[in-house]
């Protein structure tokens, strides 16, 4: 499949700070399928989704070396609250969410079809005429990240988007992931959510400390969820089972 | 420091017509930890913000211990209810993170003693002297918390307090609520992560559409599957693991569904 995102030994520092955010870091999003980035607090995954995505150093400043090809320019990025994302020029969610294809010059009908899918996949079909103003900041979250989605992005990039959705919508959004990949879109999610991360990234990149630490399949490189824990406390052998149906598959009963 | 009781009776609050708390009424005793889950606007955060009087009751009262939040000034509620926002930003002011975390003790005209016990708590004395904002979104939240915990409050409120938090800030939250609890403080935490939940409280009430759909233990309400199901909420891994083997004891910790589970046999991948 053709590479929407190419990174080669990246390295980024933002302005003025001693230690660079990534340092060697290198990554494929290829169309069609779903990376994902985990790793510690101050890692760089929100780092490299911003370069990866080729707003940085565009927007933030900074400094980039090493190879990079975004072979895009329909990029969409969803970051994890709300306030930051909103256009603050419309006064209803279906305004909102129309937007961003209406700025891209669609045709109306083809803006309003994209705007009341989205808000039908993110589950704010019913908040159609609300205000934005007056969304409690979880359904705020799911209307920005259908405003994204309507645009129809070929690089869909998504920082922790489910922090602050109750976990039906959490689901719901990361259900729509491989959908969208299979629909031909590149998708790359940061989130320290390994639960949901597995279930619907095919490959993860760790990092620490602004490197690759590694890579790989979600079983093969996560180990921080709750059942992994539990395995990991009774003996388990690894790669350790990341959710209940792979520990029922590993307990010998 | 000893907690203090929290009381909504009969509360009610619109925002511009559009009814978010429709009667609620909930007794939480001192020390006891009370998590809020439900939906995405189901008056979860307006609900906790009637107890710093951010929000007022529209009808209805707000009582922390033998205080009426009405007649009481927002700096009088912080000596009783320490309350951590959603997004931390709304209460980061200072020029470093010991600063920040010291902010409302001195605002109260106390010495800033517990600043650095609570950042070591954390795990942020290795960033305090560094900027808030230097720092990624998660700490900040951290950064928030530390302010609020420094201050020994009788009563904590966190607002999503594991949003965004790796695993190692959140096993630091989850010890600090515990390390609470045990000294008698109360807790009331919204939430949508349901195995934090699992792991810091004691009692958990489902809201949904402004009212309380549901009231109950949290090691009842957790472990049930078909509660959960119409509530939709599922239980937390360990618990879901716990009902697969059909551990004894209703686990819903990490902890409780390994020890129930001693002595079993895996098998390699």
């Amino acid at each position: 499949m053709k590479p929407l995102v190419f990174l080669d030994g990246v390295a980024f520092s933002y302005p003025g700070a001693p230690e660079p955010a990534l340092d060697g870091v290198s990554l494929t999003v290829e169309a069609g399928s779903v990376v994902g980035v985990s790793g510690p607090a101050g890692a760089g995954a929100s780092t490299l989704l911003l370069v990866a995505g080729g707003f940085a150093p565009r927007l933030t400043g900074g400094t980039l070396t090493g190879k990079r090809v975004i072979a895009t320019e329909r990029v969409g990025i969803v970051f994890a609250t709300p306030w930051t994302q909103l256009t603050g020029l419309a006064s209803t969610v279906l305004g909102e969410v129309a937007f961003g294809p209406a700025s891209l010059g669609r045709p109306r009908e083809a803006v309003l079809g994209a705007a009341r899918r989205a808000m039908r996949n993110l589950g704010v079909a019913h908040l159609s005429d609300r205000d934005p103003a007056a969304l409690s900041g979880g359904e705020l979250q799911r209307v920005v990240a259908a405003a994204v989605l309507a645009m129809e992005p070929e690089l869909l990039v998504l920082d922790d988007p489910a922090a602050e959705l109750d976990p039906a919508g959490a689901d719901a959004l990361y259900a729509l992931l491989p959908e969208i990949a299979a629909g031909g879109a590149g998708v790359l999610v940061a989130t320290p959510d390994s639960e949901r991360l597995a279930r619907v990234a095919r490959w993860v990149v760790v990092l620490e400390g602004g490197r690759v630490a590694r890579e790989g399949a979600p079983g093969a490189v996560l180990d921080d969820t709750d059942v992994a824990r539990v395995a990991r406390m009774t003996g388990c052998p690894a790669p350790l089972p990341l959710d209940v149906p792979a520990a029922l598959a590993r307990l010998a009963r | 420091m000893s907690g203090f009781s929290v009381c909504w009776e009969s509360v009610r609050f619109a925002y511009d017509g559009v009814e978010a708390l429709r009667g609620i009424s909930l007794d939480v005793p001192a020390g006891a930890s009370l998590a809020i889950l439900g939906p995405n606007g189901a008056g979860k955060t307006s609900l906790t913000r009637l107890l710093i009087g951010l929000l007022r009751p529209q009808a209805g009262r707000v009582r922390v211990g033998d205080w009426d939040v009405a007649g009481r000034r927002p700096d009088e509620m912080a000596t009783r209810v320490g309350y951590v926002f959603q997004h931390a930003d709304q209460q980061l002011f200072e020029r470093t993170v010991r600063r920040d975390a010291a902010f409302g003790l001195r605002c109260l005209g106390r010495r800033a003693d517990g600043v650095d016990g609570a950042l070591e708590e954390l795990g942020l004395l290795r960033v305090a002297d560094k900027h808030p904002y230097d720092l990624p979104p998660p700490l900040r939240k951290l950064c928030a918390l530390a302010g609020v915990l420094a201050m020994e409050p009788g009563v904590l409120v966190l607002d999503e307090p594991t949003a965004g938090l790796d695993r190692a800030g959140r096993d630091r939250v989850i010890a600090a609520l515990r390390r609470r609890g045990a000294a008698g403080v109360t807790s009331v935490v919204v939430s949508h992560d349901v195995a934090f939940v699992a792991e810091t409280a004691e009692r958990v009430v489902v809201m949904r559409e402004g009212a309380v759909v549901a009231d109950a233990p949290a090691r009842a309400l957790l472990s049930d599957a078909a509660a959960l199901a119409p509530l939709g909420l599922e239980p937390p891994p360990a618990a879901a693991l716990g009902l697969a083997l059909g551990l004894k004891g209703r686990p819903i910790r990490v902890e409780e569904c390994a020890a129930a589970l001693g002595g079993a046999r895996w098998r390699g991948a």
